[in-house]
C-alpha cells in the first residue's frame, strides 16, 4: 500500500478524495457522497483545527466503533504535518499476517486437517448408489463423508434446509381465531358502506427468537467444523435473527460474514479474519469473553444459544460452569450439540462436558444430516 | 479547537450541561449539514441527553419515538382515527351528503391522528425528532425509515404526500443489541459516547446535584469509576452516579463511609450477582483502594 499524503495533491478538494481512497483501503465503508460531504463540511470552517477536523470527519467515515482505530490510523498519516514512512512496514507486516491467517483457516476449510492426521476411511456411504445412497448419507457420520459424496451432501442439506425453514415459518403464522381488529375490519368493508360483513381477526403478533451461535473450531473439531460452518451459513440464509461466533483459545465474532449470499465468499471473508482455527480449547475463557463483550447485547429472554463443541476443553471447568451459569440467566434455552455424541457409546465424561451436562436444556448430537434437522423440534418448540 | 465549537460549549454550558469537545464537534456539525446522527454507547451515558440538549439550544420541541420490536408505521406515523370515523359515518347518514362528501369529510385531517414521525415533518418551527433505541425495531421499520429520511416526507394515500415544512433535526440512539443496516448508516453521521472521565462526571455531578459536598464527590465519581473497571453485569451510567448523590443526600449521609455505601448500593448496582461481586471484592478494599 503506498503511503499517501495530503501533501501529494494540489487543491483541498483532491486531498479529500486521496483521503477517502485511503480510508476505503482500511476497509472503511466509504463512498462517493463521503467526499462530498466533507468538502462541505470543509466549507463550514470544520478543517481550520485539526482535532476539529479530525473529529468531524470520523463522525461522517466510520460506522461503528471497531472502524475508529482504523479510521484514526489514515487520519494520523494523511493529515499529519511531517510525514513519515511508519506506514510502509507496518501494512506489509498486516499483508502478511493475513496470508498467513488464510493458509490455516482455508485448509481447514478445503477439508484438510493442519496437523496431518488423515481421518480414516471406515465404512462410508459410497458403497451404495441411488435414493437409499440419499437416505444413507443423512446418516453418515461428516467425517466420514468422501468428497465426491460431499457435494451430494450439500444438495441435500440445501433441500432440508429449506423444508426446515418453510416448516419454522409456518409455525409463525397468525391463527384464525382471536379478537376481532376494528381498524382492519372497517377498512376491508369500506366498499360495503357502513355494514360490517367481512370480521379480520388479529391475534398476538409471535414473537421471533434470536438464535445465538457458538462454534468450537479448535483443533479436536476439525473433522466437523467445516460441516458445522456450512450449517451455520445455511441457517443464516434463511433465518434472519442469527449471530455467530468461532472459538478455540479465542472468541470472533463471524455474523457478518456468514451474511454473504455465496458461500464461497463467506468461507474467503471468514479465512481472512478468523484466526483461531485448529487450536487448543479454551471454553470458559472464551465464553467469559462472549459474555463480557456481547451478552449484554445480545441475549434476551428471547434467544436460543446454541453450542456446537466436543467439550474438550484444556481451561479450567469451573470457569466455563460459571460462564455457563451467566449466559443460562440471560438467554430461553441453552443448547449443546455435540458431534461426539452420536458415536456408539460415548459417554459426556470430559470434564468440560460433566460442567455443563446440569445447566444445558437440549443436549443433541451434531454428527450428521439427520442429526442436525432435529434441531427443528428445538427452534420451534420454545 | 474552532471558535464556533467554543461557542458552542459555552452555549450548553449556560444551560446546564457539559459536553466534551469531540460531541460537541460532532453535534455541531449535525446542525451545520443538517445530517441525521446517530448514536451509540453502553447505556446511561447520555445519548438520549443529547437530544434534550439540542431542542433546549434550540428552544423548540422535542418528539420522541421510543422504538419497541413490533413498532409499525401505523405507531409511528399515523392512524385514521377509526371510532370517530364511524360515528361520523351514522352521524350523518341522514344528511343529504353525496359519498364523495361524505368520503371526504371522515378522511379530513380532523380525523386523522398524528404519531411521532408526521408530527416531527407538520411542526411549524423546525423540531428536534429523538428516534429511540432503533436497534430495537424491526429491520422492516428500519427500511421504512430510510424513505423517510432521505425524503422527509410521508405518503397518506387518502390526503396525498406531506412534505416536511422544516426538516427535523433527527437524532437516533442505539445501544449496539443488534447491528443496523450500512444503507441506514450511510444516511447519518456517527458517534460513539463512552464513559465519562473522571473530570466530566464531576463537573456533571457538581452541576446537577450542587448541594452534594464537593469532598464526597470526588470519593463518589472515584468509586463509580472503579466500579466500571470490575466485571460487571451492568456498568453503573451517569444517570445512576446522579441518582446515588440524590440519594446519599436526601437520606442525609454526611460520610462516604462502608456502612452508609452498603445500605445505598441499590442505588447503583441493579442485580444482585454484582452487588456480591462488590461485597465480596470488599467496600472497605475498594474505598482504601480510591483513596478515601
Amino acid at each position: 500500500m503506498r503511503a499517501d499524503h495530503y501533501s501529494h495533491y494540489h487543491s483541498l478538494q483532491e486531498a479529500i478524495t486521496g483521503f477517502t481512497t485511503l480510508c476505503r483501503d482500511f476497509d472503511l465503508k466509504v463512498g462517493l457522497n463521503h467526499s462530498q460531504e466533507a468538502m462541505e463540511l470543509c466549507q463550514y470552517g470544520f478543517s481550520k483545527d485539526q482535532d476539529t477536523f479530525q473529529y468531524a470527519l470520523k463522525s461522517l467515515y466510520c460506522t461503528k466503533e471497531e472502524e475508529f482505530e482504523s479510521f484514526d490510523y489514515c487520519f494520523r498519516t494523511f493529515w499529519n504535518k511531517k510525514k513519515h514512512n511508519y506506514n510502509h512496514t507496518l501494512s506489509k507486516n498486516k499483508t502478511k499476517t493475513n496470508a498467513a491467517k488464510h493458509n490455516k483457516a482455508s485448509l481447514v476449510m478445503a477439508g484438510f486437517n493442519p496437523k496431518g492426521q488423515q481421518p480414516e476411511p471406515k465404512e462410508d456411504a459410497s458403497q451404495v448408489t441411488g435414493a437409499s445412497k440419499i437416505e444413507a448419507l443423512k446418516k453418515t457420520d461428516f467425517t466420514l463423508v468422501s468428497k465426491m459424496d460431499s457435494e451430494l451432501l450439500d444438495e441435500i442439506a440445501e433441500q432440508l434446509l429449506r423444508q426446515l425453514n418453510h416448516k419454522l415459518k409456518r409455525k409463525m403464522s397468525v391463527s384464525k381465531t382471536g379478537p376481532v381488529d376494528l381498524r382492519k375490519t372497517i377498512r376491508k368493508n369500506l366498499s360495503n358502506g357502513d355494514a360490517l360483513i367481512d370480521l379480520i381477526k388479529k391475534n398476538r403478533k409471535k414473537d421471533k427468537y434470536r438464535i445465538i451461535l457458538l462454534l468450537d473450531v479448535s483443533g479436536s473439531m476439525d473433522k466437523y467444523s467445516f460441516f458445522l460452518l456450512k450449517f451455520i451459513w445455511s441457517l443464516k440464509s434463511h433465518l434472519k435473527n442469527i449471530e455467530a461466533f468461532v472459538f478455540s483459545t479465542t472468541l470472533i465474532r463471524i455474523t457478518e460474514f456468514i451474511h454473504q449470499d455465496q458461500i464461497e465468499r463467506a468461507m474467503g471473508d471468514l479465512s481472512l479474519h478468523a484466526n483461531n482455527w485448529s487450536g487448543g480449547t479454551k471454553i470458559g475463557e472464551c465464553l467469559k469473553s462472549f459474555n463480557d463483550q456481547y451478552a449484554k447485547r445480545i441475549l434476551n429472554g428471547k434467544s436460543i444459544t446454541l453450542v456446537l463443541s466436543d467439550g474438550l476443553d484444556d481451561g479450567n471447568p469451573g470457569l466455563m460452569r460459571g460462564e455457563l451459569e451467566k449466559i443460562k440467566m440471560r438467554t430461553s434455552k441453552l443448547v449443546w450439540l455435540n458431534p461426539l455424541k452420536g458415536m456408539k457409546g460415548y459417554e459426556p465424561t470430559a470434564q468440560g462436558m460433566q460442567a455443563a451436562l446440569p445447566l444445558i436444556d437440549n443436549f443433541q448430537s451434531a454428527h450428521n444430516l439427520d442429526s442436525l434437522l432435529e434441531l427443528e423440534n428445538i427452534l420451534t418448540d420454545v | 479547537m474552532i471558535p464556533k465549537v467554543n461557542q458552542l460549549i459555552e452555549d450548553f454550558d449556560r444551560l446546564g450541561y457539559v459536553v466534551e469537545e469531540e460531541l460537541a464537534t460532532v453535534l455541531l456539525l449535525t446542525l451545520d449539514l443538517n445530517k441525521p446522527i446517530l448514536l451509540e454507547g453502553p447505556p446511561g451515558v447520555g445519548k438520549t441527553e443529547a437530544a434534550h440538549i439540542i431542542a433546549s439550544l434550540k428552544n423548540t420541541e422535542l418528539i420522541r419515538l421510543q422504538c419497541y420490536e413490533g413498532l409499525d408505521a401505523s405507531s409511528a406515523i399515523y392512524e385514521w382515527n377509526y371510532q370517530k370515523q364511524l360515528l361520523a359515518i351514522k352521524l350523518t347518514e341522514h344528511e343529504n351528503l353525496t359519498t364523495h362528501q361524505k368520503e371526504e369529510h371522515i378522511f379530513s385531517e380532523d380525523f386523522l391522528m398524528k404519531r411521532p414521525l408526521l408530527k416531527a415533518i407538520t411542526s411549524d418551527k423546525q423540531p428536534v425528532l429523538l428516534i429511540d433505541e432503533i436497534d430495537r425495531a424491526d429491520e422492516e421499520f428500519e427500511a421504512f425509515l430510510l424513505e423517510l429520511l432521505s425524503d422527509f416526507q410521508i405518503s397518506i394515500p387518502e390526503l396525498g404526500t406531506i412534505k416536511a415544512k422544516h426538516r427535523p433535526i433527527v437524532i437516533l440512539t442505539s445501544n449496539r443489541t443488534r447491528e443496523l443496516s450500512d444503507a441506514l448508516k450511510r444516511r447519518c453521521l456517527y458517534h460513539w459516547i463512552n464513559y465519562p472521565s473522571f473530570n466530566k462526571e464531576l463537573s456533571i455531578l457538581q452541576k446537577r446535584v450542587p448541594d452534594f459536598e464537593q469532598d464526597m464527590a470526588v470519593l463518589l465519581v472515584r468509586f463509580v469509576h472503579y466500579l466500571r473497571e470490575m466485571k460487571l453485569q451492568k456498568s453503573p451510567g451517569i444517570a445512576e452516579t446522579l441518582d446515588w448523590a440524590n440519594g446519599l443526600l436526601a437520606l442525609q449521609f454526611k460520610s462516604f463511609s462502608e456502612d452508609d455505601i452498603e445500605k445505598t448500593l441499590g442505588c447503583i448496582l441493579k442485580s444482585d450477582p454484582d452487588i456480591n461481586l462488590v461485597k465480596k471484592e470488599g467496600i472497605q478494599t475498594i474505598l482504601e483502594e480510591i483513596g478515601a
